[in-house]
């Protein structure tokens, strides 16, 4: 998630419940593996919150303002790690099926074929 | 018919100099397909000079460990943010890049999706989620079976030796989910499947081995109409 250069992701809120057993997981992950998590990106703000009563979820902002939630209930640390990685490494763009795979502003170097180029 | 494409591919560009197996010079050899048949003579006094040159044919086998080679020591960390960024800034200012066909094989032994993309600076492909990179790395990929620029083309049989382009990645991200559905009619079967396919993201950065021109235009990329008056122009 690095467009140019720049990180993609701004902020992530890891909402957690300090009774509920959906949040177990995700309890464990915030003891064992999220400051790793926090020093290897330290352009990243990760912010831990409290819900409670309710299940746990990772909330990514990007830098075009897009959203994105990822609900982690009964999810082990390992897994709540996989889908925080995740978040990190893709942009913002919303998820829609690819029109193409390549994306370029020089479809052609040596100049598009018409019917009207003579060699 | 392939043959007399050729000749007019000739008499159009100024120059084309193709890689071949090692032969001792003739006099007018020029090797136009990707065919391994031998050269293929051609008469042709619109040619203004030709070149060739020979080298040892590398087996796919050990191209892909070289590869594997390079990229690990190629692969450098985010501190390559400020480089990148440079590199970005001058990329948008060209107007005409080299162009080329690459195969993508650089990952350790097989070939991303086995797919090959004809690619210039700046633009972005999106490939198999390639297991061994990170965001932010660079990676060189030399399986480049084709060069071309405005007034060059270097065609590689298969694969050019020297050839590589840099790319950067840019994202890993799932794609958007497809469901796969599957019915028999009267047989009481029905199955639905979800399924998100990982993909990377990769930025092409540089092309290295062609000269490169930097034409700077109004900004409008001149269409094939005017560009092929220039060209005749320069092969005459």
């Amino acid at each position: 998630m690095a467009l140019r250069g720049v990180w993609q992701l701004k902020k992530l809120i890891v909402s957690y419940c300090d009774w509920g057993g959906s949040s177990r997981g995700i309890r464990a992950f915030m003891e064992s593996e999220l400051p790793t998590f926090k020093e290897k990106n330290p352009q990243l703000e990760v912010v831990p919150e409290l819900i409670r009563g309710q299940h746990p979820h990772l909330k990514g902002f990007y830098k075009n303002k897009n959203e994105r939630v990822v609900c982690v209930k009964n999810m082990t640390p390992e897994d709540i790690l996989l889908y925080a990685t995740r978040l990190r490494n893709a942009l913002g763009r919303k998820v829609v099926k690819l029109k193409t795979r390549h994306v370029t502003k020089h479809p052609s170097v040596q100049g598009t074929w018409t019917t009207d180029v003579k060699f | 018919m392939a043959h007399r494409r050729c000749l007019l591919s000739l008499a159009r560009h100024a120059t084309a100099i193709i890689s071949q197996k090692k032969m001792p010079p003739l006099s007018a050899v020029e090797v136009l397909t990707r065919k391994p048949n031998p050269a293929i003579t051609i008469p042709n006094s619109e040619l203004s000079w030709f070149s060739f040159w020979s080298h040892s044919r590398h087996f796919s086998s050990s191209k892909s460990e070289d590869s594997e080679t390079e990229v690990e020591v190629e692969m450098e960390e985010a501190s390559d943010v400020e480089a990148e960024n440079d590199n970005a800034a001058s990329d948008l200012g060209r107007d005409y890049s080299p162009e080329e066909k690459e195969a993508e094989a650089v990952a350790i032994g097989y070939k991303i999706g086995s797919h090959q993309f004809k690619v210039s600076n700046g633009d972005s492909i999106f490939t198999e989620r390639l297991k061994f990179c990170e965001v932010n790395d660079k990676l060189i990929l030399n399986k480049v079976l084709l060069l071309g620029s405005p007034t060059q083309t270097i065609i590689g049989r298969p694969i050019l030796p020297d050839a590589a382009v840099h790319a950067v990645v840019e994202e890993h991200a799932l794609d958007a989910k497809v469901i796969i559905f599957k019915k028999k009619r009267r047989k009481n079967y029905r199955r639905t499947k979800g399924h998100r396919q990982e993909l990377t993201k990769l930025r092409i950065t540089d092309i290295q081995g062609i000269e490169k021109q930097e034409i700077k235009t109004d900004g409008k990329p001149l269409k094939a109409a005017v560009k092929n008056p220039e060209k005749i122009a320069a092969a005459v």
